[in-house]
């Protein structure tokens, strides 16, 4: 029996797609790249998910397990054909008020689960800026971050256990609502794998307390200097706000043009700061950190206090990618982590690589945590363009390793920086990587290709060479 | 022995007898443990010696001290960002962290544990329930495998997704992955105020969100604040209770054996209930209960219970050469995969043999 005739035994036709349409709707994630799917399954029980992974195995088939598809490193993208197992069926929401927890399907929407944690004044911290769409079997797959991770620390903080299909078929269960599980962190392992190690069923998420007020600070500077100064002061004074957010002019006039949130378009840069508790320590600590804004030349301060006030300013940040729609029909949204301490000579080395490039760049990132996300705007069908496009980036990412940096904050690896992973690491570490990947799945079965570049292996390095694929870029 | 003969070898205090060296720099501990690799000797780990009776104890072979890898490499304030080796004392971490106003979060009361010790044996702050515990603060790792291979995971930043976390993998891993040589970790600001709230009435605990820490010993609940000035004024006078300025941390309780309840946060107090009479210091907010007692008497039947409500009982420290115990209790459905995991680090399984739960 062919693989799609025994998976429709398993789940009936209208949860196993095959058609050319079909196959090329799910053929990639919100990155640049394309595969082609042999299949798409819509599971909706661990037990599904197993019996789908042994047949997979009988047939020799990737899985490629996919949320919402909003990865941009194309992570779920079926770069070797296979099975592209779409998790968003399995949304069930169970909430442990007493715990502050709540056990959660892979293919919940990230929103969501903070929507139904809210009423009990709980919520879950990790918020990227697709969390209206993504789900958290995608943000327990890529570590995903956001500007609340800051304070409260990425995906894997928030990860209490899971349940998950292994590469044989079966179903283990790590971590849980105690603390510190006796034995080796599988869990740890497995956040952040991006779906090649295992395939989460069942995720146990940590919610922490909804604060009982808030306050939005918008500081706007003369210089990014200025800025990214006052950053490095507030932390420097003892505080850790919620978020410390940064937009570059270039990116305050786009979200100006297009919104009218009412950002300064003649600041250099435009900080956005917020901070979380008790009213008496919001007021305080918004009182130190516009007294160091001021003392680092902000030129206006403002403080909102009221709900409406406060998505206003988060409006102008939130849709900055949206923005850049207007600029030009493309974009590609890099994603690096610099040591704080480096960050104006890496904005100053980003703008020159953009401005040599003759390209449209602007910056809207996580200053708080030196994670930048320099955002290129230019028209994929222009080749020549694209071309500028795909050498900038690359020059960038070496920009941001020369200075001590990471290949990825918050999107992952994927197949966008496999082949970078040498750059940020030894033969010897990719083979410790390569290592605990053939012990997960020894058939390279789960989501390959991924991650890690091939000939992580020490035994076959002769054979490593970087072939980012054609299209991976831009 | 032979080529190890120039290598440093001293007394550790307290160590079973053998040779107990010293290496001082990544190179004498990829020799040492080659070494023991060829012979099949089984090493122990040792750093501040706090936790060595954790787990059923490793043949005799050497005693590894990581002792000369004991300093801190870079600290870059502005960056939160700290680099040291696995030896440094965690009390001596500390302290340098604190001249610029900074922690590692480490145990609280750390005696002579160190940094690597921490990460190996996974040893939670009492701060967990608001700044979570170790694993958390690991950015990123490098150690030496069983077989002397030097590996790196994580980096040098406070946000990184490249690869598997091994660096987070090693916390409570007991050397089982390789013998941890430096750590980076994610530093925390020290808050301007702090104050210890001795309350008397425990209804009053739920008008403080997020407090830095609520302990309970059988001399009462204390709530743990910090913040700016008028921040932490604002809470004492909500709370009401006898207040004290700084961070008054009590001592785990004393007793011959030791022990870690670990439970849903939410079964904190039923968990001390279960535990009498045994002297308890609990971490609510976070379902850690640390225990001490004369006797083992009485652990079955809490172990029973605790693993019945997903937790675990786990044995700390005990008298003697014989464990009363299993020290770990059932082990997980993952042990396959963890012995898998193991050999591919340590082949010839000399580090720290049989300490992890399954007596792997």
């Amino acid at each position: 029996m062919t693989a799609v005739k025994e998976l429709r035994s398993l789940l009936g036709a209208d949860r196993v797609l095959d058609d050319p349409l079909e196959r090329h709707i799910f053929s990639k994630d919100a990155s640049l790249l394309r595969g082609d799917p042999h299949c798409i399954v819509f599971p909706r029980t661990a037990d599904e998910v197993a019996v789908i992974v042994r047949i997979a195995a009988a047939h020799d088939l990737p899985v490629i397990p996919r949320g919402a598809g909003t990865g941009l490193t194309a992570g779920a993208t079926p770069t070797r054909g296979g099975i592209v197992m779409v998790m968003t069926g399995m949304n069930h929401i169970e909430i442990d008020v007493p715990n502050q927890a709540a056990w959660v399907g892979p293919g919940v929407i990230n929103l969501d689960l903070s929507r139904v944690a809210k009423p009990h004044g709980l919520q879950f911290a990790p918020d990227p800026s697709s969390q209206s769409a993504c789900t958290v079997g995608g943000n327990l797959a890529n570590n995903s971050g956001g500007p609340h991770c800051l304070a409260e620390g990425s995906t894997t903080s928030h990860i209490l256990g899971l349940e998950f299909v292994t590469a044989a078929g079966e179903l283990l269960r790590v971590g849980g609502l105690a603390p510190d599980t006796p034995g080796l962190d599988i869990r740890a392992l497995l956040v952040g794998s991006e779906g090649t190690l295992g395939i989460a069923t069942r995720i146990l998420v940590r919610l922490i307390p909804l604060p009982d007020d808030v306050r939005t600070l918008l500081l706007d500077f003369a210089s990014v200097e200025d800025a990214a100064r006052t950053v490095s002061d507030v932390i420097g004074a003892g505080l850790v706000p919620a978020a410390l957010e940064m937009m570059d002019q270039r990116m305050t006039v786009a979200v100006e043009t297009w919104l009218g949130a009412g950002l300064p378009t003649d600041a250099a840069a435009v900080l956005l700061a917020e901070v979380v508790g008790s009213t008496a320590t919001v007021e305080s600590e918004a009182r130190i950190i516009s007294e160091i804004g001021r003392e680092n030349r902000a030129r206006n301060v403002v403080i909102a206090i009221e709900e409406a006030d406060r998505e206003l300013l988060w409006k102008g940040r939130k849709s900055a990618f949206g923005a850049i729609a207007q600029l030009a029909p493309d974009y590609y949204l890099h994603d690096t982590v610099v040591p704080r301490t480096r960050l104006v000579e890496t904005m100053a080395g980003v703008y020159e690589i953009a401005d040599r490039y003759d390209l449209t760049m602007c910056n809207v990132f996580h200053a708080g945590d030196g994670n930048l996300h320099p955002l290129i705007a230019f028209d994929a069908s222009d080749a020549d363009v694209a071309e500028r496009v795909r050498l900038a980036s690359e020059e960038i990412v070496e920009l941001c390793l020369s200075v001590g940096g990471a290949l990825s904050g918050e999107h992952g690896i994927g197949v966008e920086k496999r082949d970078l992973m040498a750059e940020s690491f030894s033969g010897l570490d990719l083979d410790a990587q390569a290592r605990i990947k053939d012990v997960f799945d020894p058939a390279h079965l789960f989501n390959p290709n991924k991650m890690l570049p091939s000939g992580s292996r020490c035994f076959d390095f002769g054979g490593m060479q970087r072939e980012i694929p054609e299209g991976a870029w831009v | 022995m032979k080529t190890l003969a120039d290598l440093e070898q001293g007394n550790i205090d307290h160590a079973p007898e053998g040779p107990h060296l010293f290496p001082k720099d990544v190179d004498d501990v990829v020799r040492i443990v080659k070494a023991a690799t060829e012979s099949g000797t089984p090493i122990r780990v040792w750093g501040g010696g706090t936790r060595q009776r954790m787990g059923a104890a490793p043949g005799d072979g050497w005693t590894v001290s990581t002792a000369r890898l004991g300093q801190i490499d870079v600290w870059e304030p502005d960056d939160l960002t700290v680099v040291a080796g696995a030896g440094i004392g965690v009390g001596e971490l500390e302290a340098s962290l604190a001249t610029k106003n900074q922690t590692a979060v480490m145990p609280e009361r750390p005696g002579a544990a160190t940094l690597g010790g921490v990460l190996s044996t996974g040893r939670a702050p009492l701060r967990r329930a608001r700044l979570l515990g170790v694993r958390e603060r690991v950015l990123e790792v490098t150690l030496v495998t069983g077989d002397g291979r030097i590996v790196r995971s994580g980096g040098r930043v406070v946000k990184n997704v490249s690869g598997f976390d091994l660096h987070r993998a090693v916390v409570g891993s007991f050397g089982s992955l390789g013998i941890i040589v430096q750590v980076c970790l994610k530093l925390w600001p020290l808050a301007n105020a702090s104050a210890t709230i001795r309350v008397d009435d425990p209804e009053t605990v739920v008008k403080v969100k997020r407090p830095l820490a609520l302990l309970e010993t059988p001399d009462g609940l204390s709530l743990f604040v910090t913040g700016t000035d008028s921040d932490v004024t604002d809470t004492v006078e909500r709370v009401g209770g006898d207040a004290k300025e700084g961070l008054d941390w009590p001592d785990d309780p004393v007793g011959d054996f030791s022990w870690s309840l670990r439970v849903p946060p939410a079964l904190t107090g039923e968990a001390i209930n279960h535990s009498a009479p045994w002297r308890y210091l609990a971490i609510h907010g976070a379902g850690e209960v640390r225990l001490a007692s004369d006797t083992a008497d009485g652990a079955g039947d809490l172990r029973s219970w605790a693993e019945e409500m997903g937790g675990s009982l786990v044995l700390v420290d005990h008298p003697g050469d014989t464990l009363p115990i299993d020290p770990w209790g059932t082990p997980p459905e993952t042990l396959d995969l963890q012995r898998n995991l193991i050999a591919q680090f340590d082949p010839a399984r000399i580090l720290n043999p049989g300490r992890l739960p399954g007596g792997i």
